[in-house]
């Protein structure tokens, strides 16, 4: 059984879609819930990606739980803001497990932790997002200004991952202002490109409306940020699955379905 | 005068999520997809940057005119919320 991480370390879990294959014995483990969402999808994409990474998580979790990965029931808490079941998912009794998932283009990131944590990943998008920094808190738009577009793309889609990291660590919907605290901020001018890390690395982390946020190694053509609750100066991580660690299968893969 | 006709705004709309997720399939939605459901797969980013765009070329905060977000129930609703609130700049088609 893996262990829960210590205060102030995170374990991060990449999967590439396009490496995973999901037969009739992985989709066993999903929920009736998870195969009722998957079959809304209008496109076969987005179902593969949305049953790839309901089925890593559960089996990611069961390996810290030592619980069947069918076994496992989640619930919503409620958002801190409204008190709307839309906040953190989690477990029931949550068993000291806190984890979070997201998933974007072909990556799925997991990240777990022994206290709330909040993982966000965004492809680089194909188009222009300019017009989101007018959802930017001020302070980290005035970044993106002088650059070149291409530059201030990447800062946009950096910030985004930054403030949604923290956003899914507190539980609370993008609905309530994604633009209410900077992420971006310190003297030095605004965060670059995450450093390749290895298996462990410890990162600088900066406080961001009660969280210690880092931007996370990412693969090619993602970015990545994790938010663990609380103040700390450093996030500990430890990739537990890194990107490359499986071929790619090619991209005529069947879905599920 | 009158506001651009709900099938010219869903059209913008169909390109604005096209051009942000690089899916050409999206320029194919019919009108009663749900927006925001699972079924076209938006994320949270895409979402927004919708909205934002939305505001940007028709000029309406959906998210403040709208409190329920009704409109955002499928792209029709949400074509027909912006086309009736609208006013295209003068001399555009």
């Amino acid at each position: 059984m893996l262990p829960v991480p210590p205060a102030g370390c995170a374990d991060v879990w990449w999967l590439d879609i396009c490496t995973v294959a999901v037969g009739r014995t992985e989709l066993a483990e999903l929920s009736l819930q998870e195969h009722k969402r998957a079959a809304s999808f209008a496109f076969r994409a987005d179902r593969r990606r949305y049953t790839a990474a309901h089925v890593m998580l559960r089996r990611v979790l069961s390996g810290y739980l030592d619980i069947p990965p069918s076994s496992l029931v989640f619930r919503r808490e409620p958002c801190p803001r409204c008190g709307k079941p839309t906040g953190r998912p989690a477990l029931p009794f949550g068993y000291g497990v806190h984890f979070s998932l997201a998933h974007s283009g072909d990556a799925v990131v997991i990240a777990v932790a022994g206290q709330p944590v909040g993982v966000d990943v965004e492809q680089q998008p194909s188009g222009c997002v300019c017009a989101l920094s007018a959802d930017m808190n001020a302070a980290d738009a005035a970044w993106g200004r002088p650059l070149s577009e291409a530059a201030r793309h990447d800062l946009v889609i950096r910030w985004w991952v930054r403030a949604e990291a923290v956003l899914k660590c507190t539980g609370e919907g993008i609905g309530h202002g994604i633009g209410s605290f900077p992420v971006l901020g310190s003297p030095d001018g605004p965060p670059g490109p995450a450093a390749p890390g290895g298996p462990e690395q410890l990162v600088a982390a900066t406080t961001v409306h009660g969280c210690s946020l880092v931007s996370l190694p990412a693969p090619a053509g993602y970015q990545a940020a994790l938010a663990l609750a609380g103040r700390g100066s450093a996030v500990r991580l430890a990739v537990r699955a890194p990107w490359s660690s499986l071929p790619r299968r090619a991209a005529r893969a069947q879905p599920p379905g | 005068v009158s506001g651009p006709s709900t099938a010219a705004v869903a059209d913008e709309l169909r390109g604005v999520l096209a051009d942000a997720t690089g899916r050409a399939e999206l320029r194919g939605l019919p009108l009663d997809t749900p927006l925001f459901g699972p079924a076209v797969g938006l994320d949270s980013l895409t979402g927004t940057l919708l909205l934002r765009e939305v505001r940007n070329r028709f000029g309406v905060d959906v998210a403040a005119e709208d409190l329920n977000l009704d409109a955002l129930a499928t792209l029709g609703t949400l074509a027909a919320f912006i086309g009736q609130r609208a006013q295209l700049p003068a001399g555009s088609a």
